[in-house]
């Protein structure tokens, strides 16, 4: 303490050291509100939820939360609704990751070309982003479950009168279709500001050197937009393996489909079934220990992802 | 500046003041309860109540497909904010709270009650209401196709009657014999409502003999592929869509525009019924080839209190209140609808199905709930998709019993 107080004494020999000091207090103190929240809301619970992930805690009025070690881990790889929950998560994370891709990258093109009014195109692709997931799900269920049978009988075209809620395949079909109609929005602007700054004298330059739109597509476009993949890649793959409003709302997790050889609930995302595990397999702790399995899983996966396309981006 | 700090000054000793004024502290009940369609009628009496007795009731409500009790309750325990009076609806949630539930044996409303919670001799859980469900018929359709209710009691006599009304169906103007839902979010009216029927129905009211065979790993083959027809059935005669995509809305909105005949679900629908310009019952359930004359009748929930409450005795007054005063009375019949679980209470609901089932329970002819012997787990997420799976006609009716029976002897060796 002292040695503080002595710093602030007149000493012009010491000026630069009390700079220095009152930088870094200022450094914190700018940076304490982050911190503080972050640790409150994000490494504390992390923390004891790590912790009750290795005990028989349920959250209710229990006399004492005893240790049990791994027991909710082996008890989590035992549950085959886990196993199908990943699985079915994955194969909606690759169909989800495609899907927004391909269709925000179309959008961009598309809002980023000489069109007329493309600022309001702009605007109108982004705006069911807006919309909470819960409120689209349940849109969505009218449209697939009365909108699209009525057009069928309106049009004549059987190949409609079919929900596609109606069979767990095709409600991952229309999962995806929803989360696109959400998704492509947001991940188009990203695409917009990167297709901006491609710079227009190489694109010149390739045209005068006589490349077509194909070839100036491909060798330029692509490849200077490649840190924007990165960046929607990883917002894709994150977002759609947390899928769970518009899955709780739009599908419920149903309709039922068989897997090795039981009944089970065809679209129950990882995140849903977690919820599911504690909220009706009133299974606190086991919940919490696939809730770390979960964030193991999407970290590893995430890591390789932004490794594999950093490699791939460009620099001017 | 100083006349702003004399006022500031003034200001705070009105303030010290006021806060150290000694000053009676209120009674506050908090009371959570399950059943959003009666939380208006819930509010109005505990203000009534709080006007009359100076006792302040805050009631919360959370149910439905927005809100689940059960992870609210548990937030609110993490929290310290345990409210003084919440429902339950099971052992299973009984079993979760045991540890704070109050003794409430010998209380003046206990007499009054035969579907009291009990543990043991115990009294513990307050019975909300009293429901029941069975088969609601349209009783004019019925009547327009020549089919007396009353033929209504086992497996054949429902064969007959679906078959007269399939081939009436343009003459009467319906879509579909049956109002079922088994698809996603609907499998509590398959696996939790559906199912009691494989347990309780035929059974004297109370017996769990069947339902603890079964846990026993004991599984009655012909009663068992008995019931599979039955649901067989209902599925066979449902609007294919509403059966596996349906909600409730759908479901209860096919018989209210009478595009159904029957409707399968219990009499809280009466409040989506308001409209119904036609005459309505229940009739049973049609599981066996015996003949089975009564609907499932109990408590749907019972109120439980919160012994580490800090006004436990004014909390045991306010149930007494509802039961013994014409306020409370009035709350439960008249404003929230509801059949009255107390036979001191002489009002009558006004809904038809919930006349109904009053009089099937005057008549003696109920069977018990059972489905709560099993987990919700195990009725949400093992049974439910069975049922959806031959609603899909992905599976056949024998594939069917076999799932459900693989899957009840699964769960007699794990439980």
């Amino acid at each position: 303490m002292k040695k503080l107080l002595n710093l602030f004494k007149k000493d012009p020999a010491r000026g630069l050291e009390r700079d220095m000091f009152i930088q870094r207090m200022v450094f914190w103190i700018f940076l304490f509100p982050a911190l503080f929240s972050f640790f409150m809301v994000q490494i504390i619970p992390f923390s004891i939820g790590l912790y009750y992930s290795f005990t028989n805690w349920s959250a209710t009025a229990q006399p004492s939360i005893d240790w049990v070690g791994f027991k909710n881990y082996i008890d989590a790889f035992k549950d085959f609704k886990f196993l199908y929950a990943t699985m079915i998560t994955s194969i909606y994370t690759v169909l989800n990751i495609i899907s927004v891709n391909v269709v925000a990258f179309a959008l961009a093109m598309l809002a980023t070309s000489k069109l007329k009014y493309r600022n309001i195109y702009r605007a109108g692709f982004f705006l069911p982003n807006v919309i909470g997931g819960i409120i689209l799900g349940y849109i969505w269920q009218f449209i697939f479950n009365q909108f699209v049978p009525g057009l069928a009988t309106v049009t004549g075209i059987g190949a409609l009168s079919k929900t596609l809620l109606g069979d767990s395949k095709t409600a991952i079909i229309a999962l995806v279709i929803v989360s696109t109609w959400q998704y492509a929005g947001y991940v188009m602007m990203i695409y917009v500001a990167a297709l901006q700054n491609v710079p227009a004298e190489l694109l010149e330059a390739a045209q005068i050197d006589g490349a077509n739109a194909w070839q100036r597509f491909r060798a330029i476009t692509i490849p200077m937009v490649m840190p924007a993949f990165t960046i929607t890649m990883f917002l894709t793959l994150v977002n759609s393996f947390k899928q769970f409003d518009v899955n709780v709302s739009l599908t419920n997790g149903g309709p039922s489909t068989m897997f090795m050889g039981q009944a089970i609930k065809g679209t129950t995302l990882l995140a849903m079934h977690i919820a599911e595990t504690s909220s009706v397999g009133l299974n606190t702790a086991q919940a919490q220990a696939k809730a770390i399995v979960f964030f193991l899983v999407l970290v590893t996966f995430s890591l390789i992802q932004v490794v594999v396309t950093k490699r791939r981006e460009v620099e001017l | 500046m100083k006349k702003l700090l004399v006022l500031l000054s003034m200001f705070m000793v009105l303030i010290s003041m006021t806060a150290c004024a000694p000053k009676k502290e209120q009674i506050v009940i908090t009371w959570k309860q399950n059943k959003p369609e009666i939380d208006a009628a819930l509010q109005a009496y505990a203000a009534a109540y709080e006007a009359k007795t100076g006792v302040k009731v805050i009631v919360t409500s959370c149910g439905g497909s927005s809100c689940t009790l059960g992870d609210v309750l548990k937030a609110d325990y993490a929290a310290g904010t345990m409210p003084d009076i919440f429902p339950i609806d099971g052992p299973e949630s009984y079993n979760e709270w045991k540890a704070i539930i109050a003794d409430l044996t010998g209380s003046d409303w206990v007499a009054q009650t035969d579907v009291a919670y009990k543990d043991g001799d115990k009294v513990v859980g307050f019975p909300v209401a009293i429901e029941g469900w069975g088969m609601a018929y349209n009783a004019d359709l019925l009547t327009q196709a020549g089919i007396d209710p009353k033929t209504l009691t086992s497996y054949d006599g429902y064969v007959t009657a679906l078959a007269i009304l399939e081939s009436k169906k343009a003459e009467l103007g319906i879509d579909s014999v049956v109002s079922m839902a088994a698809g996603p979010g609907m499998y509590w009216v398959t696996a939790h409502h559906n199912f009691n029927s494989l347990l309780s129905n035929g059974l004297p009211y109370g017996s769990k003999d069947v339902a603890n065979a079964l846990l026993d790993g004991t599984i009655d083959a012909t009663r068992l592929s008995e019931y599979a027809n039955w649901v067989n059935l209902l599925f066979t005669y449902a609007d294919q869509t509403v059966l596996t995509t349906g909600n409730y809305d759908s479901q209860v909105g096919a018989f209210l525009n009478q595009k159904s005949v029957f409707l399968h679900q219990g009499n809280w629908v009466d409040g989506n019924l308001k409209d119904a310009t036609f005459d309505m019952a229940f009739a049973p359930h049609g599981s066996s080839k015996a003949v089975t004359d009564g609907i499932f009748v109990s408590a749907p929930a019972w109120y439980v209190v919160n012994k580490d409450s800090k006004n436990l005795e004014a909390v045991k007054d306010f149930l007494s209140d509802m039961v013994f005063t014409t306020e409370g009375q009035d709350y439960i019949v008249n404003k929230a609808g509801m059949i009255p679980a107390f036979k001191n209470i002489t009002l009558q609901p006004a809904g038809q199905l919930s006349k109904s089932v009053q009089a099937w329970a005057a008549a003696g002819k109920i069977y018990s709930w059972n489905q709560y012997l099993f987990t919700g787990d195990f009725r949400d997420s093992t049974l439910g998709p069975i049922y959806d799976q031959l609603a899909q006609k992905a599976v056949t009716v024998e594939e069917f019993t076999t799932l459900l029976h693989d899957a009840l002897a699964t769960y007699a060796t794990t439980h």
